[in-house]
């Protein structure tokens, strides 16, 4: 039996406040939670909650390549694997791997590799395996965000971590980090990811229409955002440390 | 048991109480007076050539200029001279292959497992007396072993000919994060010998990350690898080892053992 609803986007994306459908403002970031080393046989592994957005991320290596031909001999290899659970979407998702998920995997791939050391490790693979628990708009910015986490967690040399965001326009007025219903009503979807230790762009898409005169405009808005964000990775990273040290209050305990 | 022969060079890095307790993360910058300083471990410099970056999460340490960053996660590189706890997962006749916790198998040929007694028949001929064949360990055996011989191509080589080495048959082998291992054994091998003393087991600490542990009963054992987890937990702390002996102490009148 399948339920027949519609797809139906609102007319209007703003509320009569001027304020988004969710309440945010037009440069306001959903709620973001991170958290690493919560998976045990892992080793690195990070979550991110991103509003609706629920997203694991485990890293394992370096180890051997299987299949063996995909080994190179003069430097290591970086595989990801973004997939999406079959009740992470409205309409169930066919659990094989589609043409949508490759892609994904591909992009974050790209995006990644520039702040690993791979020549390092000739003949070995880093596998990154990402898990979309929940969806809703922005996965592929939220997987490098928390893909990067995972590596780091995983004691895995890197020159910076990555950090993404998506900017758009809906209803002729650019904003940043699109939900789901934005990604598909609204007019441009610019997701984008950003390399600190040269602060170059990683990743760059597009979908939409927009005048190319915002560009600027558009990476400008995505910039402020990333670094808002990647505050939010360093504090990730550190507070699992930090908890514990300060648990002993620089070496005294606590009487 | 044995692990005061253990060269207390290899774990200098938690030697010194000076270095400070900061918390570094990938990419973040630790000095940028690049003319009083010099990257060491764990760090680079960015491509301008201005700022010394970290490229790990650790904690950062400065031995007179150079700047170090001593390293909370990571995974174990094998090298020559390392003593590690190995697993037999398979073998040949002519060798066998090890599980060492490091990207690769390591070797162990049947050369190595015996010990070169020479034999002189009338001044004539130097013959090697040892067997060339590997049925002497089989598979699932725990071998204490040292490296042979480790780099980035070829799959590492392995000796159980030495002191200490060769099979164990007993004990429990436990595995914990190889950057850890440095504050197991403590400065001079202060916490090793105060775990020790205190649980009354045997214990043996390699570089792999992997810890062999004999004691008198399961009791002992069991509080000695809670010890051991514990100080994993708490590496990147000050004043470790008072809290340890306190934490044993108080453990022992808890469960009722001596």
């Amino acid at each position: 039996m399948t339920l027949l609803i519609k797809d139906e986007y609102p007319e209007k994306l703003f509320r009569e406040d001027g304020k988004r459908l969710d309440g945010r403002d037009l440069k306001e970031l959903r709620p973001i939670k991170l958290e690493v080393g919560i998976l045990n046989n892992a080793d690195g592994s990070a979550y991110l909650e991103w509003g609706n957005n629920k997203i694991f991320a485990a890293v394992y290596g370096p180890r051997e390549v299987h299949p063996h031909h995909l080994a190179k001999p003069d430097k290591g290899i970086l595989r990801v694997f973004y997939r999406m659970a079959t009740f992470s979407v409205f309409e169930r998702k066919r659990p094989a791997p589609g043409r949508r998920e490759k892609e994904i995997s591909m992009i974050i791939t790209d995006c990644l590799e520039p702040v690993l050391f791979l020549e390092l490790y000739p003949g070995t693979s880093f596998e990154v395996f990402i898990d979309v628990i929940e969806a809703d708009g922005g996965t592929r910015c939220a997987s490098t965000t928390v893909a990067a986490l995972a590596l780091a967690d995983a004691g895995i040399p890197m020159k910076s971590l990555v950090t993404s965001v998506a900017v758009g326009k809906i209803d002729g007025k650019i904003v940043v980090d699109l939900s789901g219903i934005e990604d598909k009503a609204g007019e441009a979807d610019l997701p984008c990811a950003i390399t600190w230790f040269n602060e170059e762009i990683s990743l760059l898409q597009f979908d939409g229409d927009m005048d190319l005169n915002e560009l600027d405009t558009f990476l400008k808005l995505a910039k402020d955002a990333l670094k808002e964000i990647y505050e939010m990775q360093l504090n990730a990273l550190k507070s699992k440390y930090i908890t514990i040290q300060e648990k002993y209050n620089g070496g005294q305990v606590k009487q | 048991m044995e692990n005061d022969e253990l060269d207390s060079e290899e774990f200098e890095d938690f030697e010194d109480e000076e270095f400070t307790r900061d918390l570094v993360v990938p990419g973040e910058i630790l000095t940028e007076d690049i003319e009083n300083f010099l990257p060491g471990r764990g760090t680079i410099l960015n491509e301008k050539k201005d700022k010394i970056i970290s490229l790990n999460i650790g904690l950062k340490k400065i031995t007179k200029n150079y700047i170090n960053v001593i390293p909370l996660r990571g995974f174990y590189t094998p090298r020559p001279g390392d003593k590690v706890i190995a697993l037999i997962v398979d073998k040949n006749p002519v060798k066998y292959r090890c599980d060492i916790n490091a990207k690769d198998f390591a070797i162990l040929k049947p050369k190595n497992t015996y010990k070169r007694s020479k034999i002189k028949t009338r001044g004539r001929i130097e013959k090697d007396i040892g067997d060339t064949s590997t049925e002497k360990y089989s598979i699932g055996d725990i071998l204490i072993t040292k490296i042979i011989s480790a780099d980035r191509l070829n799959m590492p080589e392995l000796t159980t000919v030495g002191k200490y080495l060769g099979k164990r048959s007993n004990g429990i082998v436990i595995s914990i994060d190889t950057p850890k291992i440095p504050r197991v054994i403590g400065r001079s091998g202060s916490m090793i010998k105060l775990l020790k003393n205190l649980t009354k087991c045997h214990i043996f600490v390699t570089q792999n990350g992997r810890i062999w542990l004999k004691g008198e009963d399961l009791a002992h054992e069991k509080l000695l690898i809670d010890a051991i987890k514990k100080i994993e937990k708490e590496a990147h702390t000050v004043g470790l080892t008072d809290r340890m002996s306190e934490y044993i102490e108080n453990e022992k009148k808890k469960r009722g053992i001596n």
